[in-house]
């Protein structure tokens, strides 16, 4: 006889235990994860401690002006953390995936306050808590128990916002990126707004040297009074004696909040339905009459292997999102890394700090084989020798960059009015720049790694990320010192720079090249098996 | 192809355990098993994807490891669970084939767009392959596999997510290429595709070959789905357990 199951009460717990179960599955027998665990627990402990105590500061040194200010921004900036954080670096916490709960006759309410809870359970979360416990402290150093109480409600509601606002924008970007093309896009306009957050930090510290106190004061009470500042500012106004604030201020978080969980309902609905959605169209339609060699090729690109191996490359550093994203960093950080300094410090340095250009620019490249995954067989199975896959590479690179480097040595010298100065920095950036490859080439044969077989924009590392680009980071210093030589070079004797440049770095290159390809030749089965995801 | 006694382990678990194959030239080779049964490991290790432990891989006379450009140029392979470089159109992807092969441009032209065609991919469509179902991304797969008209064809689970129609069409194509004089070797658990295709089948699970033999050898009397089933082991009826259902 068939029993049909009824839709039955799940725990929230179960939620939580599920996913710690998920957290601690991860982690077993492998020590890398368990390291960067642990890792991330430090850094949670540090964020908490240093939290904490700036938080705790104003009640300390009874200067209750001091938190009215610093207790709403510090909250705001605590939960747009919350939201472009995760999308930004650190990828979306997807232990829990809605998708997952498609097919289980769940209702949604107990979907969303399971997700809830679980997302609750987690390292962010807990360190948001124990750093924001640092405003009750204060409140309960200037204002006494009522204040703490206040202050304790105003947290907990904070949290809750933090957590819910996060979740339902990144179930939001979920639904609205399921077609690749999205994604591809999505991915591109991330990279943009990281890439423009250093500008942004140095436009905003301008920005408030200016600016006189009493309108950031202003601001900062109008920021108490939204869902951003509101919670935060609770024990403060018990302390102050406006103790009327609080009722409505707690109102107005309950109403965001619930706001939030509403929207969220709507789009964890879609976000469930997406997994089973068809792939996006791509440029069907648009017809091509000419060869495929034509469509491969580029009209000066030779007809040979390595034409191919570097029209494909070509193609793939505009095509594949990932490599797209690591240029328009680069030329972002380029563009702007001489021009904040130029306006920040005095003549000189600029110059100094443009060739770090150079060696910012292979960093691309130390993973280049992890870019492609597994499609690596294709140059393995057709028997690729290992010195034409890395010229073909790098030429590919180079084409993008070397304009690139070019712009960077005018636009330092313009800004310093000097314009003499074009081709020794030109020189010292081609020094750094194939010192650089040279250091890279071989790193991206040894130390490559696999990136999560995916075209989803948020997850670009597949956690741990960041012992395995130590290498890249490493060959950044590296070709920094290298570049040192040409660069005290250049200040004795400017007219040398371009020449001794050129050479120095092609001659640098030739050697890294050399060496790569002999160790590829070597490792090519490896170097598959290291790129593949598992 | 000759294989003889190759291992391979992974971390601590032995995927292939001294696996030895002899595939007579001019055989349409059907490798079975079922899953994680160390198909895909054993042919990786053939065409020079994956380097075995233990053992060595002859193609056609050269050996995949000590002479892997010889070796590579006349075999085509189409691997399974491994991306092509998906960012490119499907002519992009065969032109890229083709060169790397290192044939002239005009051949790589003409074959292109007579395997596009046959193919159904359209010649000047330009869509990128990361786009395409799962059944067309096998049949550009298998376009590059035979674009330099290789003498060997090495195909990983070459019918696993194609349309009946599309199916068809490849096996037309592997007929033809088997009686102009070229072999084929392909894994699959399709029985009833091997059955019909194959002169020679071998089947293997947890790593070792269980048997191996031309079609009729293997099978007797019997059908392959019965002879599979026992030597493979495993239940394939209930008992008296899932009444309730």
């Amino acid at each position: 006889m068939a029993l049909t199951p009824t839709a039955g009460r799940v725990p929230v717990w179960a939620f939580v235990r599920l996913k710690l179960r998920i957290t601690g599955n991860g982690l077993r027998g492998r020590p890398a994860r368990i390291v960067m665990f642990v890792l991330g627990l430090v850094a949670a402990c540090f964020f908490a401690i240093l939290g904490h105590a700036v938080f705790a500061l104003p009640g300390l040194l009874d200067r209750p002006e001091a938190g009215e200010i610093l207790f709403p921004f510090g909250g705001a900036v605590l939960i747009l953390g919350w939201v472009f954080l995760p999308l930004l670096f650190f990828g979306v916490d997807n232990t829990l995936d809605p998708a997952q709960f498609a097919l289980l006759p769940l209702r949604r309410r107990t979907l969303i306050t399971g997700m809830g809870a679980a997302a609750l359970a987690g390292l962010p979360a807990l360190a948001t808590f124990a750093a924001t416990l640092g405003m009750v402290t204060s409140a309960a150093q200037i204002g006494g128990f009522g204040a703490a109480l206040a202050g304790f409600t105003g947290v907990v509601l904070g949290l809750l916002f933090c957590v819910v606002l996060s979740r339902a924008v990144i179930s939001a970007f979920a639904t609205a990126l399921r077609s690749r093309r999205a994604r591809d896009l999505a991915t591109i306009m991330l990279a943009v707004v990281a890439a423009s957050i250093g500008p942004l930090e140095l436009t905003l510290l301008g920005v408030l040297n200016r600016a006189d106190w009493e309108s950031v004061e202003v601001i900062a009470q109008v920021t108490g009074w939204t869902p951003f500042g509101a919670p935060y500012t609770m024990g403060l106004d018990v302390a102050a004696g406006r103790a009327w604030a609080v009722p409505l201020k707690v109102l107005i978080v309950v109403i965001a909040v619930g706001g939030l969980l509403w929207w969220w309902s709507r789009t964890v609905e879609q976000a469930m339905v997406g997994a089973a959605g068809g792939p996006g169209r791509g440029r069907a339609g648009t017809s091509d009459g000419r060869g495929p060699v034509e469509q491969l090729l580029f009209r000066w690109s030779p007809r040979s292997r390595f034409g191919a191996l570097t029209a494909r490359e070509i193609r793939y550093w505009w095509r594949e999102t990932r490599r797209r994203a690591a240029l328009v960093t680069l030329g972002m950080a380029g563009v702007f890394l001489p021009l904040s300094t130029a306006f920040a410090g005095g003549a000189g340095s600029a110059t100094g700090l443009a060739f770090v250009v150079g060696a910012i620019a292979p960093i691309a490249l130390a993973n280049q084989f992890g870019y492609e995954g597994s499609a690596y067989a294709t140059n393995l199975a057709t028997g690729v020798p290992g010195r034409l896959e890395v010229h073909s590479r790098a030429a590919a690179h180079a084409l993008f960059t070397v304009p690139l480097l070019l712009l960077v040595a005018v636009v330092t010298a313009v800004l310093e009015r000097r314009p003499a100065d074009i081709a020794p920095q030109l020189g010292t950036l081609l020094a750094t720049y194939g010192a650089g490859l040279a250091l890279v080439m071989p790193i991206s044969v040894r130390a490559a790694y696999a990136l999560p077989d995916t075209t989803a924009p948020f997850s670009l590392s597949s956690g741990g990320g960041f012992s395995k680009t130590l290498p890249g980071v490493a060959a950044l210093f590296g070709a920094l010192i290298a570049g040192v030589p040409v660069l005290v070079l250049t200040l004795w004797w400017p007219w040398l720079g371009l020449p001794v440049g050129l050479v120095y770095g092609v001659g640098a290159y030739l050697l890294g090249a050399h060496l790569a390809g002999a160790m590829l030749d070597r490792r090519m089965p490896e170097l598959l098996a290291a790129v593949t995801p598992r | 192809m000759s294989l003889r006694g190759l291992v391979k382990h992974f971390d601590t678990r032995l995927a292939v355990s001294g696996v030895s194959l002899e595939v007579p030239a001019g055989s349409f080779f059907g490798l079975l098993g079922p899953n994680g049964a160390g198909k895909t490991t054993t042919l990786s290790m053939a065409v020079g994807l994956l380097r075995p432990d233990q053992g060595e891989a002859v193609l056609l006379g050269y050996d995949v490891w000590r002479a892997p450009a010889e070796a590579k140029a006349l075999v085509g392979v189409l691997p399974d669970g491994v991306r092509m470089f998906d960012r490119l159109s499907g002519a992009e992807l065969l032109a890229y084939h083709g060169l790397l092969r290192g044939m002239p441009a005009d051949v790589v032209d003409q074959r292109a767009r007579d395997l596009l065609d046959v193919l159904e991919l359209g010649s000047g469509n330009r869509t990128l392959v990361v786009d395409y179902s799962a059944g067309m991304k096998k049949k550009i797969g298998l376009a590059c596999a035979l674009l330099h008209a290789p003498r060997l064809l090495v195909l990983d689970e070459p019918f696993e997510a194609v349309d009946p129609v599309s199916a068809a069409l490849i096996r037309d194509i592997l007929h033809r290429y088997v009686s102009g004089g070229g072999t084929v070797v392909f894994s699959s658990h399709v029985l009833e595709v091997v059955e019909r295709l194959c002169s020679h089948v071998a089947i293997m699970s947890d790593g070792v070959l269980r048997m191996c033999g031309t079609l009729t050898e293997v099978r007797g009397e019997r059908s392959l789905q019965d002879v599979f089933v026992q030597v493979v082991g495993g239940r394939v009826a209930t008992g008296s357990e899932l009444a309730w259902l």
